[in-house]
């Protein structure tokens, strides 16, 4: 060994670099790996959803799909909208305040943080539970008659979410007392004609 | 050094404890004694390893997009060249992926033969390396099968017919062709359960290549590495730590093959045809065999053999002779000298067979005319006598003085 | 030393062999013309996309390609009323498909036309086999093909697709504009073939660049670690 010929700077600059360098290449081939698992090109390109109003009576529910996941269009009846403001008291976020997931840019008003909607009669929410995602109930009469003790007496109309019992009434607005925190979560959507949206 | 200081965390020394962890990375990796006289064509090993983790996490990544169905689609594809072609145009650097797997595989053969190579010249396989060159022998068997399934998988035309022929190479075979073959394909044809199987397979494989390179890799540190002089090293003397000393050389050696093997990902993806066959961006059709149909070029020596005799029967046992023969080598040499350095008759049969395989290699690549089959042929021939010869070589052979020390 | 020459020859006789064009790639005895195309250059892409949704789409499709695509990619980008306008009511995510029936093709031309969004890759000679083959079209010397069918390139020589460009018989003052159509949508359908491959060349460059860089870091290191063993 010729310890005293050995340029220990050198030496150690070049560790470094070569370490460095090695560090950079092994980061660049983690892009395309990582990078591949995110939603492909057409994944992406089927991610708007249109849906044609007509196709609903009054006081229907349809549950369609948008990027794979389920979403709530209701027609909403005069009736139904008139018992939306009665229970409030009960809520947990009436006003659709508590997360960003709640609200959409075109909540401008008070009304529509509380009917939660573009057009009051149209209402498109995603259809998970936002406690661990199940797909609620549609019980849209009030009262008992129809739902037995799976609703509270007072009943407004809403959903009943199966699993762990979340209530919401018929704004998609969560009900005290229920395991999930929030309201239903908001979907992007537009009206491309009065009886035409598209979701996404 | 870093390296040290790691070794020496607490860290490191709290799971010594209960692992022995250090100690094994010293034995078999920083401390580890290595000759040092060891040249590049050492660098192969370790190269190997790094193209089957390359395949290994490209396959990972493929097989998240990849559907093996042969179901049809539209304009007489199938859900399985469909899934390939997402890859390549919607996954996000599905194309790089994919390159990198189709790519990976040829480098993959180029890297072992260069390794296999090595180990003939310089006599590694002899005694006391006979089992870990048998085990190497085992690897490339594997390595050949995994390929022979993976290459099925995009559903191409050169995948369908490949697997046809080699199929009913199996099915030649007396008692048991015809169960061996209808087991390979699940059905009276290659077909979808042909599909479906072969992805399994083709998923299991080098899983099991990776534990046998674990065998391979613990046989080796037993015996301890060969030189190029063929002598043996007494530790201390003619040997130094693997760390630094050769983790740095094999970097380097990762380097240039890095960047050979990026320039034809990333540039020549199919290389003229014989990476990705032209042949494969047609879909499988069982009813019209491409004009030329050959295997892929890493296949092509032993397909020669096979071609070499007109008896099919013949030609398949050839076929098989000639890779079981590769497990008899090191009892078939009985030279006390290992490296053909120093064995100047070895030397010159060891040459004409790497030219001899390199022949075959060609030959099976190539439309099949009159005089490409006797060169064939007489490389067949060849590639037996070679083996042959080896039993009585050493009677005659004058070799060259050895030196003591490396 | 010998066996790293000898090593290093081999190598390099395995890479002549891999270079030789017309080994792996071998066509079907006549020489093709060479089709001079630039996968890079969007007028000629988008020009070349004109003649094969006028032209080739009539019987063939490019089904790997949507609508969509050809917004998105940058070699092409179309505008989204460009596309609405060659979409019709196909909806954009959906791949470039001929109207023409496969059923009907049979009985028209007793074949299916096959999918092109990979042909350039499929056959041997890539871009200059489709461009030969567009201006191959010619009267059979032994006048048995009728015309139409008869195609100096096309293995075999007779060709069931009808000549698209009307090449046979056409004006000497047509021909600069028949060469370049045909050259143009040779060019479209070798970019449709591997739609990344300029993307991949891109990043190529620097991926390459840096691992040259790494090498040599690496062979500093090695040399310099390597002054501690005495040979
Ligand atoms: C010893 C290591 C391996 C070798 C030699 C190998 C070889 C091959 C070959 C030759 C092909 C056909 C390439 C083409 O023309 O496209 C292929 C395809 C494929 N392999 Fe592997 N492979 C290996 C490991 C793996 C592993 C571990 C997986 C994980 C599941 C995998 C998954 C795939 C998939 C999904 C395909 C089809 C996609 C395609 O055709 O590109 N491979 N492999
Ligand atoms: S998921 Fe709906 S209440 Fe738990």
């Amino acid at each position: 060994m010729a310890e005293d010929q050995v340029d220990s700077r050198r030496r150690n600059f070049l560790w470094g670099v070569a370490s460095g360098l090695g560090a950079v290449g092994v980061a660049g081939v983690a892009v395309p790996f990582v990078g591949s698992m995110m939603p492909a090109a057409d994944t992406m390109a089927v991610s708007t959803t249109e849906f044609n109003l007509d196709t609903l009576v009054p006081g229907q529910l349809v549950v369609i799909a948008w990027q794979g996941k389920p979403v709530f269009v209701v027609h909403r009846t005069e009736p139904m909208l008139s018992r939306l403001k009665e229970y409030e008291y009960k809520l947990k976020d009436p006003e659709s305040l508590a997360d960003p997931r709640v609200q959409a840019d075109w909540m401008k008003t008070t009304e529509q943080r509380m009917t939660r909607s573009i057009k009051p009669e149209h209402l498109v929410l995603i259809a998970n539970c936002t406690h661990l995602g199940c797909i609620p109930l549609f019980k849209p009469s009030p009262g008992r008659a129809e739902w037995g003790s799976s609703v509270p007496e007072d009943w407004p109309g809403g959903w009943h979410c199966p699993c762990h019992g979340s209530l919401y009434d018929l704004a998609g607005r969560v009900i005290d007392g229920s395991p999930a925190p929030f309201n239903l979560y908001t979907v992007p959507y537009k009206y491309l004609s009065d009886t035409k949206i598209l979701i996404g | 050094m870093v390296i040290e200081k790691m070794l020496n965390s607490r860290l490191a020394q709290w799971l010594d404890e209960r692992s022995d962890i250090v100690k094994l990375t010293r034995a078999h990796l920083t401390d580890y004694p290595t000759p040092k006289n060891l040249n590049y064509m050492w660098s192969f090993g370790s190269l190997a390893m790094l193209v089957l983790t390359i395949q290994i996490l490209s396959g990972i990544f493929l097989a998240m997009y990849y559907k093996p169905s042969a179901m049809m689609t539209s304009g007489g594809y199938s859900v399985a060249f469909d899934s390939v072609e997402r890859i390549m145009r919607d996954v996000n650097f599905g194309w790089l992926i994919r390159y990198m797997h189709a790519v990976g595989a040829s480098a993959f053969f180029i890297v072992v033969y260069m390794h296999i190579g090595r180990g003939i010249y310089y006599g590694s396989y002899k005694g006391p390396r006979e089992l870990l060159w048998i085990i190497g022998v085992v690897i490339l068997l594997i390595m050949q099968g995994t390929a022979f399934f993976g290459y099925l998988l995009p559903w191409g035309q050169m995948s369908f017919w490949g697997a046809t022929v080699i199929t009913n190479l199996f099915g030649a075979l007396p008692v048991i062709g015809s169960f061996l073959q209808e087991l390979l394909r699940g059905g009276f044809a290659v077909g979808d359960p042909t599909l479906n199987r072969f992805f399994s397979l083709h998923y299991l494989f080098p899983l099991l290549l990776a534990a046998i390179v674990g065998g391979h890799v613990h046989a080796l540190h037993v015996v301890h590495s060969n030189n190029p002089t063929g002598v043996d090293v007494h530790e201390g003397k003619g040997t130094i730590p693997f760390h630094p000393y050769y983790t740095v050389k094999d970097a380097f050696g990762v380097g240039v093959f890095l960047i050979l093997y990026c320039y034809v990902v990333f540039f020549h993806p199919q290389l003229g045809g014989y990476f990705i066959e032209v042949d494969n961006y047609v879909a499988a059709d069982n009813l019209q065999t491409p004009s030329h149909i050959a295997p892929v070029w890493y296949l092509t020596p032993w397909y020669t053999i096979l071609r070499s005799f007109e008896n099919k029967l013949l030609g398949v046992i050839a076929m098989g002779a000639s890779l079981a023969v590769l497990f008899l080598l090191p009892f078939l040499d009985r030279s006390k000298v290992r490296s053909a350095r120093y064995r100047p008759v070895f030397r010159q049969m060891v040459i004409l067979f790497f030219i001899s395989v390199l022949v075959l290699g060609y030959c099976g690549h190539s439309v099949p005319t009159p005089t490409l089959k006797l060169i064939g042929q007489l490389a067949t021939i060849y590639y037996f006598a070679f083996f042959f010869m080896l039993p009585f070589v050493h009677k005659f052979e004058k070799t060259r003085p050895l030196p003591e020390e490396i | 030393m010998k066996l790293k020459q000898m090593m290093a020859v081999s190598f390099m006789l395995g890479g002549l062999f891999a270079a030789l064009p017309g080994h792996a790639s071998e066509g079907h005895g006549v020489a093709l013309k060479h089709a001079d195309i630039d996968v890079t250059d969007q007028a000629q892409i988008r020009r070349g996309l004109t003649v094969f949704t006028e032209l080739c789409m009539g019987c063939h499709s490019a089904k790997y390609v949507t609508y969509r695509d050809l917004i998105d990619y940058p070699e092409t980008s179309l505008s989204r009323e460009d596309v609405d306008d060659l979409r019709g009511d196909k909806p954009l995510i959906a791949g470039m498909v001929t109207d023409l029936a496969p059923e009907d093709a049979k009985v028209s031309y007793g074949k299916v036309p096959p999918d092109l969004s990979l042909i350039v890759s499929a056959r041997r000679g890539g871009a200059d086999y489709v461009y030969s083959i567009l201006t191959g079209f010619e009267h059979d010397p032994a006048g048995h093909v009728p015309d139409g069918n008869f195609n100096e390139y096309f293995p075999g020589n007779r060709i069931a697709m009808p000549d698209p460009l009307s090449w046979l018989g056409h004006d000497a003052a047509d021909t600069a504009d028949l060469e370049q159509q045909a050259l143009d949508v040779s060019a479209f359908l070798a970019y449709i073939s591997d739609p990344h491959q300029n993307e991949r060349r891109a990043i190529g460059r620097y991926v390459v660049g840096f691992l040259i860089l790494l090498t040599l870091v690496f062979y500093l290191l090695k040399k310099e670690i390597w002054k501690d063993i005495k040979h």
